[in-house]
């Protein structure tokens, strides 16, 4: 079975935009939104001796995606393959894998008010095609397979050349978004952008473990109350209301 | 007399390299490739190029029920090979754009109103005949002037020497490439041209001098510079900024704006003083070193330190590393070089360096063109203009393109009326009043024209001051001469071909020359009805089948980019006057110029100013694509980058807005600062082409600051009339 990875090459990579304009044409992404963006970490370091490099941020389709608990209705789903889909059919807009992803992947789309991100291109790859930011990208900095394919280029990059994911201890949950360059850059893009929390997690938690039981709850309540009031009036009769 | 002879044999040969002549337009028929799928729907696939700036990549319109759905990089694009920059892929939003120009206007309010009636094609059409007959009659055709940009107006060109004049200009020349064409031309016999032929891919070494690819995007030089890198490439940036390539170089050098020329003149002594120089290639191949190791006796890295404020070691170590990896080293010759109005010197100097290195010609280094034979048409010959070009091309400035023009002499003639005047403007593709400085002067010229017409897609500032607007089709929507790229490695030829029919009244630039010539009696200048018939003539020497390139949208041929690959048909090496790489040149020492490149300070800023630099951002191009709204969303304002330190005394905040106001007075419209240790204190740095002042441009309407409108000050140079752009200065003012 695959496991699909994507590796970004940042001594390539000069921060066009041409992957974030490419997937925006290819999803029909409303302006303004992106399922792939381009982040400038600003100058760091002294001068003469500085540092700058860009983040290039998508969907990571992680190991543990810390989107799909928190989703109600089960339109987020992983396939064997590693990738991270969204039933557009079941999505009902509500946000929460939004707030969960740790990396900012997703967003609601207005137009058709459903979650959206990046999802590898998956109809196109299916096609033989490759990603659209991929077969865009002006520096050949994007490459696309499967880590399972020694062979690939991403295999090459993640187990030979040393291609890095972002991490951090307290969010670990196998991005397999990789990064590749010289440390120094690396460093300075993990530094700047580093994932949150899972807010999404948090809200999953609120929903499974608070919202969800207090919501039935209130639908048990509400049902019992009428059947309750039902019997009651059923034995007292209406003459006890006055006009 | 003397001068007018070497200049024209100088310019025949200079050409080789250069774009397409006037005299060949282009056609072909829609021949989609086999429909395929987007989604639930079946879309046809149309290859053609790109125009969101003029690298002309390949391009693949997904087309569906008259609706181009998706633009996509065309993988047969011997060039291109499906990549595409943000602009390429934002395509459909320039189709789409609401507020294109939809069809033909008069102006009925004052210029500068911007009031116009709609007009019909048949009224407009005539109307400009009858104009340009009577223009003819009472001043001579040569008082009608034609500003084109691009490759849309190539027909109207011949339209108009057909007609009888010869005064042309776009700003590719004097505002952009032109100190590089003649300074390459005169070291080696011909300039660059565009695709710039630098061998960034099999390099060992790159040197960039204020070029700041990575912000400055033509896909296939993207591709070639990270390519380049990845295999181990070492990278030398010389800029006053720390741009996107300079975050990516061994050795980042810092200049002093101003003082390329220092650093080049050390950087020759260094190679010939420690005998670093390919000695075998330049007994060989050039001319004027004794002449030149002569000249450089005294310019030494302590000395170039001094000027240039970049540490001896460091330029040192610099000149040993391209010696090196010599001849695989790419000193990129830049693009737009029209900076201090010593350009053609420094560019000289460049090219002086590359010849030392023996990279002309050299893997890794810069390679040549080959030539592709095209059909031609047997048109009459175009009548002999009387007077002599207004521009100066080759008189006032004795190097400058007769194919290009100067578009400041133009200006100039408009508004002194010498040598003779200029009556009508005829403004296609280019944008006058963005494109060339001293907005007030070209405003002033405009004020003394009896007509202008402007033809373009988009409603810019100037069609406030036009008579006429001509509402032309997208790049999406006609077809225009294809592009012959001799200056590829391998070289080829490319069309560019309709996706759907021109939207509203919207007409393709052939057409509009074609009818023009019927009104006008010139219609023997254009002797074929289709654009189709055209680019079967065109193509019929190379032996290409017209269904493959149509379908394809390229057709590459074997190139012959390296010395050791050149054949006799390929002409001389080096088509100097000498034959050789002259390091010495007897053509500038003939016309009254330095032979030989000489460092002369410039003008420094006084306290309070910054010198005011300007380059481009990855997803706009020129002044061209602020209203598109994909582009727009991803950047809707420059910023204007000021140094840390400087903020600091200036006691300025990161994004506070800000005016800036140029040793002239001339304020700007507010822009955001951004506070920044990557540029030195000295100068302060924008992106180009925002602050747009079109009403109808309803994105990019008054968004950030225009760096043009600040360049009331310009310095020309001397020997091809180039505008240096870098002489003005600027103060903060805070609102």
């Amino acid at each position: 079975m695959a496991r699909y990875a994507m590796v970004t090459d940042l001594r390539k990579c000069v921060g066009c935009q041409a992957c974030t304009v490419a997937c925006n044409s290819e999803w029909a992404v409303p302006t303004g939104f992106a399922r792939t963006h381009v982040h400038p970490t600003g100058v760091a370091g002294t001068f003469p001796h500085l540092v700058s490099s860009f983040y290039i941020a998508q969907c990571n389709h992680c190991d543990h995606p810390a989107c799909i608990e928190p989703c109600p209705t089960g339109a987020t789903y992983q396939s064997a393959d590693g990738i991270v889909h969204i039933d557009r059919d079941l999505c009902i807009g509500c946000g929460y894998c939004v707030e969960a992803c740790p990396y900012d992947a997703r967003y609601i789309n207005p137009v058709i008010k459903k979650a959206d991100k990046c999802d590898f291109c998956w109809p196109r790859v299916q096609k033989g095609l490759e990603p659209a930011c991929v077969l865009t990208c002006t520096a050949h900095a994007k490459f696309f397979g499967d880590l399972e394919d020694q062979n690939s280029d991403v295999f090459k990059m993640v187990y030979e050349q040393g291609a890095r994911r972002l991490e951090t201890s307290e969010v670990s949950i196998g991005p397999n978004v990789y990064y590749l360059g010289k440390k120094e850059d690396v460093d300075l893009v993990f530094a700047s952008f580093p994932p949150h929390r899972p807010r999404l997690l948090r809200a999953g938690e609120v929903w499974r473990r608070y919202l969800r039981p207090l919501v039935l709850g209130a639908i048990g309540a509400t049902f019992l109350g009428q059947a309750i009031a039902f019997f009651h009036q059923l034995r007292v009769g209406e003459d006890e209301f006055e006009e | 007399m003397r001068d007018k002879f070497t200049r024209r044999e100088f310019f025949r040969r200079s050409t080789v390299a250069g774009t397409l002549a006037t005299v060949s337009p282009s056609a072909g028929s829609a021949k989609p490739h086999p429909p395929g799928w987007r989604g639930d729907t079946r879309v046809a696939t149309i290859a053609t190029n790109c125009e969101m700036c003029f690298w002309r990549c390949g391009v693949l319109a997904e087309v569906a029920n008259g609706k181009v759905l998706k633009l996509e990089g065309n993988p047969d694009h011997p060039l291109t090979h499906g990549r595409l920059c943000a602009r390429g892929n934002a395509g459909p939003k320039l189709l789409y754009d609401p507020d294109r120009l939809k069809y033909p206007m008069l102006r009925v309010g004052e210029r500068g109103q911007g009031r116009f009636k709609r007009i019909s094609w048949d009224e407009a059409l005539d109307f400009l005949a009858e104009r340009l007959a009577e223009l003819k009659q009472k001043y001579g055709p040569e008082s009608v002037a034609i500003f084109p940009h691009g490759v849309a107006p190539a027909f109207f060109l011949t339209l108009m020497r057909a007609y009888g004049t010869h005064n042309m200009a776009e700003p590719a020349f004097a505002q952009c490439r032109g100190p590089r064409e003649v300074g390459y031309a005169l070291t080696f016999g011909q300039g660059l041209g565009s695709p710039e032929p630098v061998d960034l891919e099999e390099t060992k070494l790159m040197v960039l001098i204020g070029t700041h690819i990575g912000e400055n995007i033509f896909t296939s030089q993207i591709t070639a510079f990270a390519e380049g890198l990845s295999r181990g490439a070492k990278l030398i940036v010389v800029d006053p900024r720390f741009s996107t390539a300079a975050a990516k170089a061994d050795w980042w050098l810092p200049i002093r704006p101003g003082t390329d020329i220092a650093l080049l003149l050390a950087w020759m002594h260094v190679l010939i003083g420690e005998d670093l120089y390919d000695k075998e290639y330049i007994s060989k191949y050039a001319q004027g070193f004794t002449e030149l190791a002569a000249h450089l006796k005294e310019f030494t890295p302590e000395w170039a330190e001094a000027i240039t404020e970049l540490p001896a070691a460091k330029i040192r170590a610099t000149a040993r590393a391209m010696a090196a990896a010599k001849p695989a080293v790419a000193l990129h010759p830049g693009r737009h070089t029209t900076w201090y109005g010593n350009d053609t010197q420094r560019a000289r100097a460049m090219a002086i360096v590359t010849a030392l290195l023996g990279s002309w010609g050299r893997k890794g280094g810069i390679f040549l063109p080959t030539e592709i034979k095209t059909g031609k048409f047997a048109l009459p010959a175009f009548p002999q203009p009387k007077r002599e070009r207004a521009d100066g091309a080759g008189t006032r400035y004795p190097l400058a393109s007769e194919e290009q023009g100067v578009t400041n002499g133009l200006v100039d003639a408009t508004v002194t009326g010498q040598p003779y005047p200029i009556k009508a403007w005829i403004v296609y593709g280019q944008n006058v009043l963005e494109s060339i400085p001293q907005r007030p002067r070209t405003l002033e010229a405009i004020s003394k024209l009896d007509l202008m017409v402007v033809v373009d897609v988009l409603p810019m500032e100037q069609i406030y001051y036009a008579d006429l607007v001509l509402p032309e089709a997208t790049y999406l929507e006609r077809f225009d001469m294809p592009q012959i790229a001799q200056s590829a490695k391998q070289p080829y030829i490319a069309i560019r071909q309709p996706s759907i029919k021109p939207l509203y009244e919207s007409k393709p630039g052939w057409w509009i020359a074609q009818q023009m010539a019927h009104r006008m009696g010139l219609e023997a200048y254009f002797p074929w009805k289709t654009p189709e018939e055209y680019l079967e003539t065109l193509v019929r020497p190379l032996g290409v089948n017209m269904d493959v390139l149509l379908t394809k949208g390229a057709v590459a041929f074997p190139g012959r980019p390296y010395i050791s690959d050149r054949l006799p048909e390929d002409g001389p090496l080096f088509p100097t006057q000498s034959g050789k790489i002259e390091l010495y040149s007897p053509l500038l020492k003939q016309l009254g110029f330095d032979p030989l490149p000489r460092y002369t300070p410039i003008e420094e800023p006084p306290v309070g100013y910054f010198r005011l630099i300007y380059g481009r951002a990855p997803v706009h191009s020129f002044a061209r694509s602020q209203n598109n709204a994909w582009l727009d969303a991803l950047m809707d304002e420059n910023v204007a980058w000021i140094n840390e330190d400087a903020a600091r005394d200036l006691r300025l905040s990161e994004g506070q807005k800000v005016i800036l106001e140029n040793q002239d007075g001339v304020r700007s419209l507010p822009i955001r600062v951004s506070i920044t240790k990557g540029i030195r204190r000295d100068c302060l740095y924008m992106v180009h082409g925002f602050g747009h002042e079109s009403r109808r441009l309803r994105l990019a309407y008054h968004r950030g600051a225009s760096d043009t409108g600040l360049m009331t000050r310009v310095k020309v140079d001397p020997i091809m009339g180039g505008t240096g752009l870098r002489v003005n200065f600027v103060k903060v003012v805070t609102v």
